[in-house]
């Protein structure tokens, strides 16, 4: 009866209780994948060893370039991502030096280049592995540009974005891959 | 379970039969957790190899890169983030029961609200179901965990090490916490007033007394349903110690032991002090105590140390921004013509210590610095500098530098910088015709855009009877309060310390008065982490203006 008169109470919380079992249980579908075109800003970052970087030249490479954004003290989503890239560059051996694998930092207060220095040998990054930081505006201009944009670093979500060289287009993947998901989306987007 | 049990005495080193020889050293209960603890937070081996394990099928994670306080965080409370629920692991969730419904309450009370027959979402963990879910991500009843959740490769005697050590993870409630009350302190040191103590004291009060009536709020109905208790149970009535400290510092660990030990608390809420916070820092460290935003310019700067929450570095952040700045700009490509003249104290030092770590981070040469004599910067010794060539001088010095700066003030002065922190009130008397080239950092919201924010605090002010704000004191109160009242919501009924400063770590971004932006992270320390370097504006009623970002990189 008591339960009964917490009746709004208890369906949210069973409810919430659901969408956390959902993901506890691996019931979320795979990821979604669309391409779509992007207008790069104009702003400099700077990378890992301090030095300024131009964002719009550095994707427009060409290379295939893969894009995320992550942040140095990320519990969950970016520890995934970033083990992807590791793989990705693991798996690919020499040929990683065809792919430029670029991390843009959505807690750029704290993400100082010794942080992203020490981020990425904690998940053995190889060179090609570029980890941004700059200015909030920037870097909020940048989430924009990839409709990525989240007001607070604790409630972003998993995306991969990943330009073909030849066309310029980026395929835009919301969601978690597997390395053999990764390498396959790579290899649509030109490497060999 | 038996060969779990073998497990764990292989683990301990024990032998498993008379004929068995011993394969492992001998270990200790608490070696063996102290090695849990660290394959559980570092994700090392007991053999000091990093754990191996997979996530999304097929991309392996080893180590550092992926521990299980990754997404469970230190105290096992788990996370939400990035859309992926990670539930929390402590030994009281995992090994009882789940259910769907309410699954904050025990089951005693679910009995006595009257859901005892609600859905079970899993039976407890035993030692065994608990391996296989860790070693293949299937859960005892069959279904198959999250797969960014990695499967850890681990031997048995490893595994019985990581289980033996979640069997005391977060299982005891801290200290400072009874079935209704949670208790605080705050530490003063003797130099801070009475005027001072009463504006960090009465927003505090306010909120506690506010906090305490939040039961009268519980309506009869609603207490008694589900839910309800759900809420209600978390709530504690909160007390807040006043400890003082007297005599000199190195006396002051022992007197925090003494008050520790007479009335032990959760946690330390604010506290002042306007000498070195070192003593107290030193105490939670080493006694596992949080401590949240005291208010120091001297706090201990670590990368590594967990218990202690700072607003921000202090004047160690002042000379971080100098330098920073100071590396973009065309002086700042030649090290060799700079100075840095650093006073004789603990706070010049400070400002000094954080200028000379950035410095080095931005790849520059060491600049020369000089220790200026008891009674601070001497214009013989700036004529000499802007003489032999330099182009900019680091001033760690007070006001007392002024009539040096003014002697040289023109074209044959260097670029200069202070740090406000040092210059006190008195900043706004630097001589009119040295502020065109002299920079000052200035680790809060510029003065201009402050108003509207510092507003926020008034809520909290009743019976304050000084509100000079100075020292920012009963602003930054209320930013506390605000970043208190979320992380006991969040917090729930874990009442562990881990728990708190895990709630704290795992906190959005606040804007709040003082500073530009408090931000949060698992193990950041310092939320606000920016400082302006700003100019004095000509004319009697000079006026700070901008001439950096809030973070400088």
């Amino acid at each position: 009866m008591a339960a009964v008169r917490g009746g709004t109470w208890g369906v949210r919380a069973g409810a919430l209780a659901l969408l956390a079992g959902l993901a506890l249980l691996g019931a979320e579908p795979p990821y979604k994948r669309t391409v779509e075109a992007y207008a790069v800003p104009d702003v400099t970052l700077v990378d890992q060893d301090g030095a300024k970087v131009p964002l719009r030249s550095l994707l427009a490479s060409d290379k295939v370039v893969v894009l995320d954004f992550i942040f140095g003290t990320c519990t969950t989503i970016c520890p995934v991502l970033s083990a992807g890239y590791a793989n990705l560059q693991q798996r690919l051996g020499p040929r990683s030096a065809d792919i430029r694998l670029v991390s843009i930092s959505i807690d750029p207060e704290n993400d100082t280049p010794k942080v992203m220095r020490g981020y990425l040998k904690r998940y053995r990054a190889r060179p090609g592995w570029t980890f941004l930081t700059g200015k909030r505006e920037d870097i909020d201009r940048a989430m924009h540009a990839f409709n990525a944009y989240i007001p607070n670093k604790m409630s972003h979500y998993p995306l991969t974005l990943i330009r073909t060289p030849r066309s310029g287009a980026w395929t835009r993947i919301f969601g978690l891959m597997s390395t053999s998901e990764f390498l396959e989306e790579c290899r649509n987007a030109g490497i060999q | 379970m038996r060969a779990l049990a073998a497990a764990l005495a292989l683990a301990a080193g024990l032998t498993l039969s008379a004929g068995a020889r011993r394969q492992a050293p001998q270990r200790s209960r608490a070696q063996i957790l102290a090695l849990g603890e660290r394959m559980y937070r570092e994700g090392i081996l007991p053999s000091g190899e990093p754990l191996q394990g997979v996530v999304k099928g097929d991309v392996p994670v080893s180590g550092a890169a992926f521990t299980c306080r990754n997404c469970h965080l230190r105290s096992g409370m788990g996370s939400y983030e990035g859309g992926v629920a990670t539930p929390p692991i402590t030994a009281a969730k995992l090994f009882q029961r789940q259910f769907w419904q309410f699954p904050s309450l025990t089951e005693a009370e679910r009995i006595e609200a009257g859901v005892a027959q609600s859905k079970l979402r899993r039976p407890a963990y035993t030692d065994g179901t608990l391996a296989d879910a860790i070693r293949t991500g299937v859960d005892p009843l069959g279904r198959t965990l999250n797969d960014v959740m990695p499967r850890y490769d681990l031997s048995p005697a490893d595994m019985a090490i990581l289980v033996a050590y979640l069997r005391t993870l977060s299982a005891e409630v801290s200290p400072g916490v009874t079935a209704t009350t949670i208790r605080f302190a705050t530490v003063l040191t003797p130099d801070v007033t009475a005027a001072e103590e009463e504006a960090l004291r009465v927003p505090l009060d306010n909120f506690i007394a506010s906090h305490n009536r939040l039961p009268q709020g519980f309506g009869n109905r609603m207490y008694r349903s589900a839910s309800g208790r759900d809420m209600s149970l978390s709530h504690r009535q909160i007390t807040l110690a006043r400890w003082r400290l007297t005599g000199p510092p190195a006396t002051w660990g022992a007197q925090l032991e003494a008050h520790q030990r007479r009335e032990p608390v959760f946690a330390l809420l604010g506290g002042m002090s306007h000498g070195d916070w070192k003593p107290i820092h030193t105490f939670c460290e080493t006694r596992g105590i949080p401590c949240l935003f005291p208010l120091t310019d001297l706090p201990v700067v670590s990368d590594t140390d967990w218990y202690t929450v700072y607003f921000s570095k202090g004047l160690w952040q002042e000379g971080e921004a100098a330098a920073r700045f100071l590396a973009g700009r065309p002086e700042g490509a030649d090290p060799g013509r700079i100075v840095q003249a650093v006073a004789d104290s603990p706070r010049a030092r400070a400002a000094a210590m954080g200028f000379d770590l950035a410095w080095q981070e931005a790849g520059k040469a060491p600049v020369k610095t000089v220790r200026l004599p008891a009674g601070g910067l001497q214009e013989a010794a700036l004529r000499e500098w802007a003489a032999k060539g330099s182009v900019a001088v680091v001033l760690w010095d007070g006001p007392g530098a002024y009539p040096a700066l003014a002697a040289l003030a023109g074209p044959q002065l260097p670029v200069v910088f202070m740090a406000s922190g040092l210059l006190g009130p008195r900043l706004g008397e630097l001589p009119e015709a040295a502020r065109a080239s002299t920079y000052v950092t200035y680790p809060f919201r510029a003065p201009a855009d402050e108003p509207k924010f510092a507003r926020y605090a008034n809520s909290l002010l009743a019976g304050l009877t000084a509100l000079d704000n100075t020292e920012r004191i009963y602003t930054r109160m209320y930013s506390l309060v605000e970043v208190l009242k979320q992380a006991l919501m969040d917090m729930d009924r874990s009442y562990y310390r881990d728990a708190f400063l895990d709630a704290l770590g795992m906190q959005k971004d606040r804007v709040l008065p003082d500073y530009e932006r408090l931000s949060f992270g698992p193990g950041q320390r310092y939320a606000a982490k920016g400082c302006y370097v700003m100019q004095l504006t000509p004319g009697p009623q000079p006026v700070l203006v901008k001439r950096s970002d809030w973070v400088i990189h």
